[in-house]
């Protein structure tokens, strides 16, 4: 089993990250009724563990007992019927589903499923009406069709049914939806915090960890605690006894990345841009998001250039990030910044030395 | 023999050198049709045939009759008007070519087909092959052709034509009356068949039974699916075997005028003809009749018809037929009809600059007025896409200053395009925006000269801008189909004419391959990849991001499985870890083969 899941934090009680958000949502829980819940943050900050360990403080230890099942959905729209496949998580007491993998017929994903949920709602042991949870993952990529939607479900099912949604980014929920629910914001953990926890684990897997390890692991992991683990343990399966130089694993993809930027700034022609390309499409065939690609690409750019031209390079970045959101087919917005970068650094090199 | 066998023996003799011969199209329909014993309706307008040119409450009676079979025959009607009245007849008729120096095709290509002929019908039933594919775009004349040489030859023709399609209430009166539905394709086979076991039947009267004889297959049936046009190249292929008399076969080329769906087609008859070529058939491929012949037809069939067309138009309908000598003479005829007077005082006004200037002739053509003649250009994707990469523009602005409504800077100025609109050239290829801007965008980079990054920078932000556009379309279809009907032209307009202004300095001309959009491939293969991830990822990890998942898990795996010596069994056991774990639900189903497929994923990496 990974370290992830084995050192995943199980209940609401002594966490060493986001104690008092847990504290808090014990009290939430357990004193009264519960109110749909949004939980938003970056990736690896410790959101579908406080998820778990809600439900589990909400239902027992019988909503660990869960089951995978792929689920045919029919749904009956206006004039047709339209056959949807998703995987869902369950147990008794609730469900988690993924409604971004729907594509954009999420929005009868949404209704449907929250509709049926309603319909057969358990009774609980003293006889009185309960209610089952829906996690909702990745909010963020349900279309604004489906959000509308998840709204009006939400108020109408609200009596049987408890939302709790989990996204990255806040600001791609519709304020409707938001207003609904309580906001909760998990931060990234604090490198401290990382590297607390990975002397946690060391400690638990009988390591010796050699001082500054821990925290090296930790600046590397771009405060994504899941990052951290992940890395800590690949390290453990390389070499054991720790030193203290030891090579840190990188990421593939991040190597790749690295290297497509240099490509870029040794060379811009249009012949360069299209062996970019083909590298850019290595990366989406691995399913690596372009979003995260582009990030990282400008990341890796900025490392190299000259502060004049961070300010410009930054905005065409963040101008084809917005597009690409908007757009279809990322590898047309990526591609146009990096075609952008090349005209800038081009005409910055023959500015400066001729 | 079939329900309404189509052979229509039609001797050289036949033909009537005057000008009241029947439209022999008209004729020979009539025929098949009086040959077909279905039911009452056949018996009424065989009893009402000979009576034909003299009554004229026959054409009541005629038309009813046509009107019965539906719509679906309008070129049947067309034609038995018109043998009916007499001096009117089509003109494509009239002036049918009746000997050999009539034709409009190239005179070497006539040549060679007579040769042809008149080698197999001296030294027939050889081991030679007795089958001639003649190829070529419609209306090259290659019907007209055959007929030629036969009456030339002074053999008699024997023609299959492709029997009419069966209507749906004539299926259903057949029916009625018990006549199986037999599909064009079985004719056609046992037609051949029937070929092969006896040959031609030979005509009734004797006299002319020494003639030699040429069967002439006027174009295939259509074949639809793999099955259908298995058993057409078959019965082909036996054929072209065993036919003991000249055959010519006729196809016509659709290369030229596809779509999408066309594309297929033409493929198949490519296919159809190299597999009658290895079986010893000849193939002779017609080119487009030049305009230049095209204008001597006409202006011959003008000056008999005494109609005042000048030498300009002539020259335009010839010009915008394509090559198309039956399209020209039904143009020609329609325009001597009645003389639009809009349309000659726009003749006459670029009529007088030809002289003067040579690169505007082909303006009347492109003037944003249809002409009420000419075959709408269609472009084949390709050409299309060839248009806007290769950018071909003039070498110096014609315009003069003066005319130019505003002046740009000299950054964004570029030369006139030598082509039509992007928009037209869109439009003529009947093409989607989304595949335009993917094979835009695919190829684009290799049609740019070496330097010219910030050329590439431009292409990419307008195809960036032509995605987005897309991308808006698809948003907004739900509600507004004409809406995303705009977008999507918009969007195409925007790719083509972005690559066109962006690339400033394209290559010099040379030969380049359009390549697939790797994009289709890269999609596909991306999905693919997801929904492995997907299948596996709430079994064996516990989170469901995908992202994290390619970017996080994945790579640790890579690192878990190869980093040290015990690194796989650790990658096993992680999984087997994962596995006993989630064993102890009882509904919890794990492939092993799931398994192995994420292990071949991960190798792959």
């Amino acid at each position: 089993m990974l370290w992830v899941d084995k050192y995943r934090p199980k209940t609401l009680d002594n966490l060493i990250v986001h104690n008092d958000v847990a504290q808090n949502l014990k009290k939430l829980v357990t004193e009264q009724d519960c109110p749909h819940l949004l939980f938003y943050g970056p990736p690896g900050s410790g959101k579908k563990t406080l998820i778990m360990a809600i439900l589990r403080q909400m239902f027992g230890p019988s909503a660990d007992k869960v089951k995978v099942e792929n689920k045919t959905w029919k749904i009956d729209a206006g004039t047709r019927t339209i056959d949807l496949e998703l995987t869902t998580l369950s147990s008794t007491h609730h469900m988690e589903l993924n409604p971004g993998d729907a594509g954009f017929q999420d929005r009868y994903i949404v209704q449907e499923i929250i509709k049926e949920m309603a319909k057969n709602r358990p009774i609980d042991t003293k006889g009185k009406k309960g209610f089952r949870v829906l996690v909702l993952n990745e909010v963020d990529r349900l279309s604004r069709e489906a959000q509308h939607s998840l709204r009006r479900t939400m108020e109408k099912y609200s009596a049987s049914c408890r939302l709790i949604l989990c996204c990255n980014s806040s600001s791609k929920v519709t304020e409707a939806v938001r207003s609904r629910c309580l906001n909760i914001r998990i931060n990234a953990p604090t490198e401290e915090q990382i590297t607390k926890v990975l002397e946690f684990i060391a400690k638990k897997e009988g390591l010796q960890l050699p001082s500054g390890f821990a925290t090296r692991i930790a600046e590397k992991s771009n405060r994504s605690l899941r990052r951290a683990i992940l890395s800590f343990e690949t390290c453990r399966v390389q070499q054991y006894p720790f030193t203290n130089n030891q090579a840190m694993p990188p990421m593939d993809w991040e190597e790749y990345v690295s290297e497509i930027a240099s490509d870029i700034m040794k060379e811009q022609s249009p012949k360069r841009l299209f062996q970019v390309r083909g590298k850019l499409y290595e990366l989406l065939i691995n399913c690596i998001p372009p979003e995260i690609i582009l990030k990282r690409l400008l990341l890796e750019l900025l490392k190299k250039l000259d502060a004049e031209l961070k300010h410009e390079v930054c905005h065409w970045a963040a101008y084809y990030e917005h597009r690409m959101r908007l757009g279809q087919k990322a590898i047309f917005h990526i591609e146009a910044f990096v075609a952008k970068f090349m005209s800038i650094y081009k005409a910055f090199l023959i500015a400066t030395f001729g | 023999m079939s329900k309404r066998s189509t052979i229509v023996v039609s001797s050289s003799e036949d033909e009537d050198k005057d000008g009241s011969f029947n439209s022999k199209r008209g004729y020979s329909k009539c025929k098949s049709r009086r040959k077909n014993p279905s039911g009452a309706k056949k018996a009424r307008i065989s009893g009402s045939r000979p009576r034909l040119c003299r009554d004229s409450s026959v054409f009541d009676e005629m038309r009813l009759f046509c009107e019965e079979f539906g719509e679906g025959l309008t070129g049947f009607k067309v034609s038995a008007g018109s043998s009916r009245c007499g001096g009117k007849e089509l003109w494509v008729d009239k002036y049918k070519p009746r000997s050999l120096e009539e034709l409009a095709v190239h005179k070497k290509k006539v040549e060679e087909v007579t040769v042809w002929f008149e080698k197999r019908l001296r030294t027939s039933r050889e081991e030679t092959c007795n089958l001639l594919v003649i190829t070529g775009q419609a209306g090259v004349g290659k019907s007209a052709t055959i007929h030629a040489i036969a009456s030339h030859l002074g053999a008699r023709l024997c023609e299959w034509n492709m029997p009419i399609p069966t209507i749906w209430q004539e299926h259903l009166h057949n029916t009625n009356s018990g006549i199986r539905y037999t599909s064009k394709l079985d004719e056609f086979e046992s037609f051949v068949e029937r070929m092969r076991k006896y040959g031609i039947i030979p005509p009734s009267f004797a006299g002319e039974s020494k003639s030699p004889v040429i069967l002439l297959i006027d174009d295939l049936p259509v074949t639809n699916g793999n099955a259908s046009y298995r058993r057409l190249r078959n019965c082909l292929q036996l054929l072209a075997q065993s036919t003991q008399i000249p055959t010519a076969i006729l196809i016509t080329d659709y290369g030229k005028a596809d779509s999408a769906d066309n594309i297929a087609t033409a493929r198949c008859l490519e296919e159809l003809q190299l597999s009658l070529e290895n079986a010893g058939a000849c193939k002779i491929a017609f080119n487009p009749i030049t305009s230049n012949s095209i204008k001597k037809t006409l202006s011959k069939i003008c000056r008999q018809e005494q109609c005042g067309v000048t030498a300009d138009q002539i020259d335009l309908i010839a010009r915008s037929s394509g090559g198309d000598i039956r399209h020209a003479i039904t143009s020609l005829q329609y325009f001597c009809l009645k003389p639009d007077p809009k349309l000659s005082l726009s003749f006459s006004e670029p009529a007088r600059t030809y002289s003067k200037e040579k690169s505007d002739e082909l303006n009347p053509l492109d003037d944003g007025f249809s002409l009420p003649f000419g075959r709408d250009e269609t472009l084949s994707l390709f050409h299309a896409l060839g248009k806007f990469l290769h950018n071909k523009r003039e070498s110096e602005n014609a315009i003069a200053p003066g005319q130019e409504a505003f002046l740009v800077s000299e950054r964004l100025t570029r030369l006139p395009l030598k082509m039509d609109a992007p928009e037209r050239v869109l439009c003529q290829a009947h093409v989607q925006a989304r595949p335009v801007a993917d094979f835009l965008h695919e190829n684009v980079l290799d049609f740019m000269s070496e330097e010219a990054i910030d050329d590439a920078s431009a292409v990419a932000s307008y195809l960036s801008d032509s995605d987005f556009l897309l991308a808006a379309h698809r948003g907004m279809f739900a509600t507004s189909y004409e809406a995303g009907n705009v977008l999507q032209s918009a969007a195409a307009s925007v790719a083509a004419r972005g690559v066109l202004f962006g690339n400033s300095h394209p290559l010099a001309s040379r030969w380049h391959a359009i390549r697939r959009p790797k994009l289709w491939q890269v999609e596909q293969s991306s999905l693919h990849n997801k929904c492995e991830i997907l299948g596996q990822r709430l079994v064996a990890l516990s989170t469901s991001n995908i992202s994290v998942i390619a970017t996080e898990y994945i790579p640790m795996f890579k690192w878990l499985r190869y980093g040290a010596s015990g690194g796989f069994e650790d990658y096993q056991a992680l999984i087997q870890g994962n596995e006993t774990e989630l064993d102890d639900n009882d509904s919890m189903i794990l492939d092993e083969k799931e398994n192995e497929i994420s292990d071949d994923e991960i190798e792959d990496w």
